[in-house]
């Protein structure tokens, strides 16, 4: 390689925010990753059996769900009855690598696969859950037994959540349960991070958990009461379910370039190093707590020890350390409505280290700040320097979708192996 | 006797417009509120109580109820400036912010009809009176709220939660 052609190749993994390669305990330094890291816009074709296709925007997001939604992963996927005799495929699902499960709404399904889900029942009594997730919406519906197909994966049974307000009583147990897939912004979630269940052993010991409940009926006068679940009935993450790839998946994007784009084509694939195809090779392996799957970001002097990646936050959120507070004002100083992003007077660079919760790996991370208000007046949906702020002082670096673009992502499950080591842990 | 029997009526609707309102304000009430309202929350949360501790400046009184942790910031002079969280689930804010819910409710609404971007994003809403700010991610969702005008000097936000 010249030295001009390793300038400018420097300078592009700069430009772009790159720098997975740049580990310092990577065990090799390669910079060549399998299926094909590449600092263009389209990433190689892949077509084996467990590969999902993703889209940012684009072809798998509903255009009528996606209004003002900007940095939206959506996937696909199919689901049938217990028997198979039902199935149907659906898409505008959001890909989520901070919850874990599988949610649809009931108003997407058609009316004999709806009827032909099997139910889980606490007695007789269904079983019936709320979520919520950061921004205080929340899910609610029953859990129903499916037969989930993941790409051209076999179909697995597993537990689902069926999302539908009108099931029961949500404004007593449910509060703000979101109605329709247009107030969601979704017709369901694909939640593949690092856990098997969305509740785990909580759930499962402690009654008073406000996620699972038996309710008497589904009329909206039934009352419904906690109850605690075993794990093999929580709404569960699909992929841990897998016959050969279940532990874990890997989500590949192609890099964008600042000043974003309409979106980004890329893939899910399922299992890592179980197949030729999703192999790791040049990545390094950071540890998640095994309670919250959390490790620690140090940026500009702060150490935010609670930090994680996230598919499913459409961008980079923090709170600046007050080193760089200057460099990142809120819009909301010029304009009410943009309140909580970022807008420094031209995007800028900035630069992170990850470590694992065990602390034995740590690796440098460029990432980069617009201005939201410039952003958001263009016509693109998809940013890589998408940012603004978290309230919490400085515990956690939530690792948005802008960390994705550009970078082939292990999701390491709990309990499961890999050449990469045990989950909970990310790869990159 | 008819006059007895208004009187009556009268009496009747006076004693469920209190507890209605004694309902709304005293049960539901810990956001700007006396220390004693902790234990209203409690109840109302079927929590299980921590030992509290103190700064020079404040102390914490902390619950458990389920898999969610609850803590209310008490000033010296007895108020509760501020309150936080953190599990599964967010407790029920129109117990939690007693008062302020009416104005976090309505800012929130407001917000989500003029937000310029929508996905799932750690939120900040600011009402006349109270701040509620979220962050967080499944299995441990995260969040505080404040009244700015109680919080005693020496404090900030970021010392809730």
């Amino acid at each position: 390689m010249t030295s001009s052609k390793l300038l400018s190749a420097v300078l592009t993994l700069l430009a772009i925010a790159l720098s997975s390669c740049a580990a310092s305990s990577a065990p090799s330094s390669s910079a060549t990753v399998t299926s094909g890291l590449t600092n263009g816009s389209t990433l190689p074709p892949l077509s084996g059996s467990n590969v999902m296709a993703l889209t940012v925007n684009g072809s798998l997001c509903s255009a009528a769900n996606s209004q003002g939604y900007l940095n939206k992963p959506c996937v696909s996927v199919t689901i049938c009855d217990l028997t198979g005799a039902n199935c149907q495929t659906i898409d505008d699902i959001l890909l989520d690598t901070g919850s874990f499960g599988l949610r649809v709404f009931s108003s997407i399904l058609n009316t004999g696969l709806a009827a032909a889900l099997t139910p889980l029942r606490n007695g007789n009594s269904p079983i019936v859950e709320c979520v919520n997730f950061v921004d205080n919406s929340a899910d609610w519906g029953p859990v129903e037994l499916a037969k989930v197909g993941l790409g051209g994966e076999p179909g697995i049974d597993v537990p689902i959540q069926v999302i539908n307000s009108t099931f029961g009583n949500s404004a007593t147990y449910c509060p703000g349960a979101d109605a329709d897939p247009v107030a969601a912004g979704f017709n369901g979630i694909l939640g593949v991070g690092l856990f098997a269940q969305d509740c785990g052993e909580g759930c499962a010991t402690t009654t008073q958990n406000k996620m699972y409940y038996a309710c008497a009926s589904s009329s909206d006068s039934a009352s419904c009461s906690e109850i605690a679940v075993s794990l093999a009935q929580q709404v569960t993450n699909p992929v841990s379910l897998l016959p050969l790839d279940n532990n874990g998946v890997i989500v590949e994007l192609p890099s964008v370039s600042f000043g974003g784009t309409d979106s980004a084509s890329g893939y899910l694939v399922l299992g890592i190093g179980t197949r030729s195809d999703n192999t790791p090779v040049g990545v390094t392996a950071y540890a998640a707590d095994p309670d919250a799957g959390e490790f620690t970001t140090s940026f500009s002097g702060s150490t935010y020890s609670s930090s994680f990646l996230d598919s499913g936050s459409n961008a980079l959120y923090f709170s600046p350390p007050s080193s760089i507070s200057a460099e990142l004002p809120d819009c909301g100083n010029t304009d009410a409505g943009a309140a909580g992003w970022f807008c420094p007077a031209s995007t800028t660079l900035f630069s992170a280290m990850n470590s694992g919760y065990s602390g034995s790996t740590s690796g440098n991370v460029s990432f980069a700040s617009g201005n939201f208000l410039s952003l958001a007046n263009t016509s693109n949906s998809v940013f890589s320097e998408l940012a603004g702020s978290l309230s919490d002082g400085g515990q956690s670096f939530d690792w948005g979708l802008p960390f994705y673009l550009g970078r082939n992502v292990y999701v390491g499950i709990e309990n499961t192996s890999s050449s990469l080591g045990t989950g909970p842990y990310w790869a990159y | 006797v008819k006059i007895k029997r208004h009187v009556y009526s009268l009496l009747i609707f006076v004693l469920l417009a209190a507890c209605a309102f004694l309902r709304t304000h005293l049960v539901h009430a810990a956001l700007g509120e006396d220390a004693a309202s902790i234990e209203l929350d409690r109840a109302a949360f079927a929590a299980k109580r921590n030992a509290s501790r103190s700064t020079a400046i404040y102390s914490v009184e902390e619950m458990v109820a389920g898999l969610t942790t609850i803590r209310e910031y008490v000033s010296s002079s007895g108020t509760v400036f501020g309150v936080a969280w953190m599990g599964t689930r967010p407790p029920d804010l129109n117990v939690l912010l007693g008062s302020y819910a009416d104005d976090y409710q309505t800012t929130q609404a407001q917000a989500t009809q003029t937000t310029r971007v929508r996905g799932r994003q750690p939120i900040s809403v600011k009402g006349d009176h109270v701040v509620v700010e979220t962050w967080g991610h499944m299995r441990k969702l995260q969040g505080h709220a404040y009244d700015p005008s109680l919080i005693p000097e020496g404090v900030t936000a970021h010392d809730i939660q």
